[in-house]
């Protein structure tokens, strides 16, 4: 008596399973597609997105400088006014 | 590419008020993903470049309408690709236009340079019969195996409960080793 090799369902499933890992696999698109599409979108490239992110830190932080250094000069010319109108007054 | 890090929300916020440089952040995120959705869904190199750019577009278009309702934002994004990609397969179907060619081959994420160079026959006879499938099953397997997503993420995105999900993959593999027998293709051991 010959005996047939028999394959278990789940085992059938488990190899499809395995050969469908191997055929879909997740692919690179070429880079001109992405080139291509960017221009298509006219996104800015991510180098550009990120001197953008820098270029606000650096207007945020001259408007910042820009307040203070106004705020001293406020502090400065009333202090010499204060100066100069005790001193008339004083003497 | 490196990823560039940010929060995903934040992002949104800024690209619904308009912020195009934050809806680049986006693309950059999504590109691949909605490239691998597309190219499996369409076999068609050149289709998949144009209907990817067209999910964005439409994205770009309506992220004012995106409200967070717990439905991830890649899961909309899903959506929008899955309606074009049907209305895709229907205008081609209308215009009976000659069969596409076979998945053309592009480089695998991870892969040696020679693997991607060609696709065994079994793996072309698998593709051929995977997009005979139904969409609805189609969509399961990509965003199972291309995309590595999990049954509860897949069900997000398709709208379904993960236990369904994971009736509907059992009901695709049987159908596909139904099909396999049918056609006399032998899976050789991994």
């Amino acid at each position: 008596m010959v005996r047939r090799k028999t394959i278990h369902p789940d085992q059938e499933l488990d190899k499809l399973e395995a050969h469908l890992a191997g055929t879909l696999r997740p692919v690179t698109p070429p880079k001109d597609v992405i080139h291509r599409l960017r221009e298509r979108i006219r996104f800015p490239q991510p180098h550009e997105i990120a001197s953008h992110l820098r270029g606000e830190w650096t207007k945020m932080w001259l408007v910042f400088g820009g307040v203070m250094s106004g705020f001293l000069v406020l502090i400065t010319v009333a202090r010499a006014f204060f100066y100069l109108a005790g001193r008339r007054h004083g003497g | 590419m490196p990823e560039i890090e940010f929060n995903e929300d934040e992002v949104l916020t800024r690209a619904s008020q308009g912020d195009r440089d934050a809806f680049g952040l986006l693309y950059e995120r999504y590109i691949d993903r909605i490239f691998n959705y597309v190219y499996y869904r369409t076999g068609n190199l050149h289709d998949a470049e144009d209907l990817t750019a067209r999910v964005f577009q439409r994205a770009m278009n309506h992220i004012k309408n995106y409200t967070d309702r717990g439905v991830p934002f890649s899961a909309w994004l899903y959506r929008i690709a899955h309606n074009l990609v049907a209305n895709w397969h229907r205008d081609r179907s209308r215009r009976q236009e000659i069969p596409i060619n076979d998945v053309p081959v592009l480089p695998s994420k991870g892969d040696h340079p020679e693997r991607n160079l060609v696709r065994s026959q079994e793996e072309e006879a698998l593709l051929k019969l995977i997009r005979r499938l139904p969409a609805e099953r189609q969509n399961l397997l990509i965003l199972k195996f291309v995309e590595n997503m999990s049954n509860a993420e897949i069900g997000e995105i398709m709208g379904r409960s993960e236990g369904a999900v994971k009736s509907l993959y059992h009901r695709t593999l049987l159908a596909l080793r139904d099909q396999l027998g049918d056609q006399q293709i032998n899976l050789e051991g991994e």
